[in-house]
C-alpha cells in the first residue's frame, strides 16, 4: 500500500505541474462550454428539458480515444526510456503495486476532469429540472468508461519507449472499442442468420457504448455493465504488468 | 555478504554469465574488472534482484536473489551506471519519494542526511536537470545509502567525473566500505587497486582472476610484458631474443625491444640477461612494462588457462630483492 501511495502521490502531483494536463483541460472545458451555452440557448428557444442539454459526459466518453493516449503516454515509456524503471525495481515494490499507482494517478486525474464538468449539470438545475438519477447513471458510468479507457491505453505506454506511438495505438485501440458498434451492425447483415446474430451480440458486448449509451448513459446501472468495465481495468492493468515484468527480465 | 556460485546469463543464444563464482565480504571494497560486454552489468542487475538468473544461485545479505527478491532489495542499494533520475524533480524531492518507496522513517530528515553525506547539501532544492553530471551521479549514490543498506552495488559510480570528484568518490567508496559490503565495477586498474581490498576480473562472462590487488598485480606484471635496452643494433638483438624458449614474441618499439613471454609461470628477464651477455652486449635496461588494464584482458584473454591458475608464489625477482 504505501509503495502504491508513493507512486499514486508522485504521478498526481506530476499532472499538476505538466503543461499537457493542463493544455487537455483547458481544450476540453473550453470545447464543452462553448457546445453547452450554445445547446442551452437553442433549448431555451424551443422550450426542451433540460435533460436534453446534458450531453457533456457522453461527449467526453468519445473523446477519450484522444484523452485518454495523451493523459497516459508518458506514464511508463518514460520510465522505461530515463531507466528509471531499473532502480525501481531493485527496489521493495512489486510491478503491480507500480502499475497501479500509476493507473490510480491518471484515473484521479481524469476524476477531476470529470468532476469540473459537473459544473454544466449544477448551471442546469438554476434552469429547470434534471432527472437525478439519470445525471448519476451518467457521471457514474463515464468515470469507469474513463477508467477502462486509461486503463487500455496504458499498455501500450508499457510497450513502446516512444511516447508518440504509444500514444498512436492507444488511440487506435479505444477507437476500435468505441466503434465495435458500427462493427456489431456490419456484421448483422452478413447472410447466416444464427452466426450473424450470435458474432454482431459477442462484438457489440466486447465493445465500449454497448455498456455505456444504452444503459447507464440512460441512467440504468446494469451490473454487468459495471462488471465489464471494472473487468476491463483489472485485465489492462493485468497485461499492463506482465508486460513490464518481461521487458525487465529480457532486457 | 554476498556469495555468488556458478552463475548463469543468457539472453536467448548469448551467453552473458557463464557460470562465475565468487564471494564479497562485508566491511570490505569489493572491486569488479572487466572490458566493456564482461557481464560486469548483468551480474550486477542479477545482484539486485533486476534480473532472475538462468542457472546458479546468488546469496546477497543471507537471501537468495531470486526466491527472496523482496528481502534482497530491502538490503541493498543500487546504483547503476546510467544514474536514471527522475530530472524534474529537486534533488531532495527525489530522495524523499525513493525514502517513500523503501519505507524509510523519519523521511526528510534521513533524505538530508544522504544529501549532507555526499556534499550536495547546498543543492537539495535544486531541480535534478539543473545538476552537472558529477552532482547527478552522487544524487544516485544518496539514494543508493538512503536505507543504510547492507550491501552496496555500485556499475561505474567514478565514470565521467573529473579528476577531484573522482578522488572524492574514491574516498567516500572506500570510507563505506568500512562498514558495508561493497561492490563496485570498474575498468580502471589504479582505481581498483587504491580502494579495493579484493578484486574480481571478468572477462567475456568468466571470472579470470580474482584476489587481492597487489597479488593480482603482481602475478600478472610477472607474466606480462617486458622492456629491453640493449647497447647493440635492435636488428641484431630482436633474432636472439625471439629464439629464446621463455619468450613467445619480440618486436622493436622505438629505441628497445618488447618482449611478450611464452607463460605466466616463467620470468623471461634472467633469459633475456643471460643471452645478452653472453653475445658480449650491454644491457642498459630490463624492467617490466607498467601493465594497464587493456593489456591484461589481452594477457589473461591469450593465457586465460594460465592466469587461472597462477599461483602467488615469489619470483627470483621479488626474492632476490
Amino acid at each position: 500500500m504505501r509503495q502504491i501511495f508513493a507512486v499514486f502521490k508522485r504521478e498526481l502531483g506530476l499532472y499538476f505541474r505538466s503543461p499537457i494536463a493542463y493544455a487537455i483541460s483547458f481544450a476540453l472545458l473550453l470545447f464543452f462550454g462553448l457546445l453547452f451555452s450554445n445547446a442551452l440557448t437553442t433549448a431555451n428557444q424551443q422550450q426542451q428539458p433540460a435533460d436534453a442539454v446534458n450531453f457533456v459526459p457522453n461527449l467526453l466518453t468519445f473523446l477519450m480515444f484522444l484523452v485518454a493516449p495523451l493523459l497516459t503516454m508518458r506514464l511508463i515509456a518514460e520510465e522505461n526510456r530515463e531507466g528509471t524503471l531499473e532502480v525501481l525495481m531493485t527496489m521493495p515494490i512489486r510491478e503491480s503495486q507500480f502499475i497501479i499507482g500509476k493507473f490510480l494517478a491518471v484515473w484521479a486525474f481524469y476524476t477531476i476532469l470529470l468532476l469540473l464538468t459537473v459544473i454544466y449539470h449544477v448551471i442546469l438545475t438554476t434552469v429547470g429540472i434534471p432527472d437525478s438519477g439519470r445525471v448519476f447513471g451518467m457521471y457514474f458510468g463515464a468515470w469507469l468508461y474513463g477508467g477502462a479507457a486509461l486503463a487500455v491505453t496504458l499498455i501500450w505506454s508499457a510497450v513502446f519507449e516512444d511516447q508518440i506511438v504509444s500514444a498512436f495505438f492507444g488511440a487506435a485501440t479505444i477507437l476500435v472499442l468505441y466503434l465495435a458498434d458500427v462493427a456489431a451492425s456490419w456484421a448483422s447483415s452478413l447472410p447466416d442468420a444464427t452466426l450473424s446474430a450470435s458474432l454482431s451480440g459477442l462484438i457489440r458486448e466486447l465493445g465500449l457504448q454497448a455498456h455505456y449509451e444504452a444503459t447507464l448513459l440512460q441512467g440504468i446501472v446494469r451490473a454487468e455493465d459495471v462488471l465489464y468495465f471494472v473487468f476491463l481495468i483489472i485485465g489492462a492493468l493485468f497485461i499492463t504488468t506482465r508486460i513490464v515484468e518481461v521487458r525487465r527480465w529480457r532486457s | 555478504m554476498i556469495e555468488v556460485h556458478d552463475l548463469v546469463k543468457h539472453y536467448g543464444s548469448t551467453i552473458a554469465v557463464k557460470g562465475i563464482s565468487f564471494t564479497a565480504q562485508p566491511g570490505q571494497v569489493t572491486g569488479f574488472l572487466g572490458p566493456n560486454g564482461a557481464g560486469k552489468t548483468t551480474t550486477m542487475r542479477i545482484l539486485t534482484g533486476f534480473l532472475p538468473p538462468t542457472g546458479g544461485q546468488a546469496i546477497v545479505a543471507g537471501y537468495d536473489v531470486f526466491e527472496q527478491s523482496m528481502e534482497v532489495r530491502k538490503r541493498v542499494g543500487y546504483l547503476p551506471e546510467s544514474v536514471p533520475l527522475y530530472r524534474d524533480m529537486t534533488a531532495l524531492g527525489y530522495l524523499m519519494y525513493m525514502a517513500e518507496i523503501r519505507g524509510v522513517a523519519n523521511r526528510k530528515q534521513k533524505a538530508q542526511e544522504v544529501l549532507e553525506r555526499v556534499q550536495l547539501g547546498k543543492r537539495a532544492h535544486s531541480r535534478i536537470r539543473t545538476l552537472s553530471k558529477g552532482m547527478r551521479q552522487r544524487v544516485g549514490l544518496a539514494q543508493a545509502l538512503l536505507h543504510d543498506p547492507q550491501v552496496l552495488i555500485l556499475d561505474e559510480p567514478t565514470i565521467g567525473l573529473d579528476p577531484i570528484q573522482v578522488l572524492e568518490l574514491r574516498d567516500l567508496i572506500r570510507e563505506l566500505g568500512r562498514s558495508h559490503t561493497v561492490l563496485f565495477s570498474t575498468h580502471i586498474l589504479s582505481e581498483a587497486e587504491q580502494i579495493c581490498n579484493s578484486v574480481v576480473i571478468l572477462n567475456q562472462g568468466n571470472v579470470v582472476a580474482q584476489g587481492a590487488p597487489s597479488e593480482l598485480r603482481s602475478t600478472l606484471e610477472r607474466g606480462g610484458r617486458v622492456m629491453v635496452r640493449v647497447s647493440a643494433p635492435s636488428d641484431a638483438v630482436l633474432p636472439i631474443i625471439q629464439g629464446l624458449p621463455e619468450v613467445a614474441r619480440a618486436e622493436v618499439s622505438a629505441e628497445s625491444i618488447v618482449v611478450l613471454p611464452a607463460n605466466l609461470e616463467t620470468d623471461p628477464r634472467p633469459a633475456i640477461a643471460r643471452a645478452v651477455i653472453e653475445k658480449g652486449w650491454d644491457l642498459i635496461e630490463l624492467r617490466p612494462l607498467a601493465v594497464n588494464l587493456e593489456e591484461i584482458f589481452l594477457e589473461l584473454t591469450q593465457q586465460e588457462s594460465a592466469a587461472e591458475e597462477a599461483p602467488a608464489q615469489p619470483t627470483e625477482n621479488e626474492v632476490a630483492s
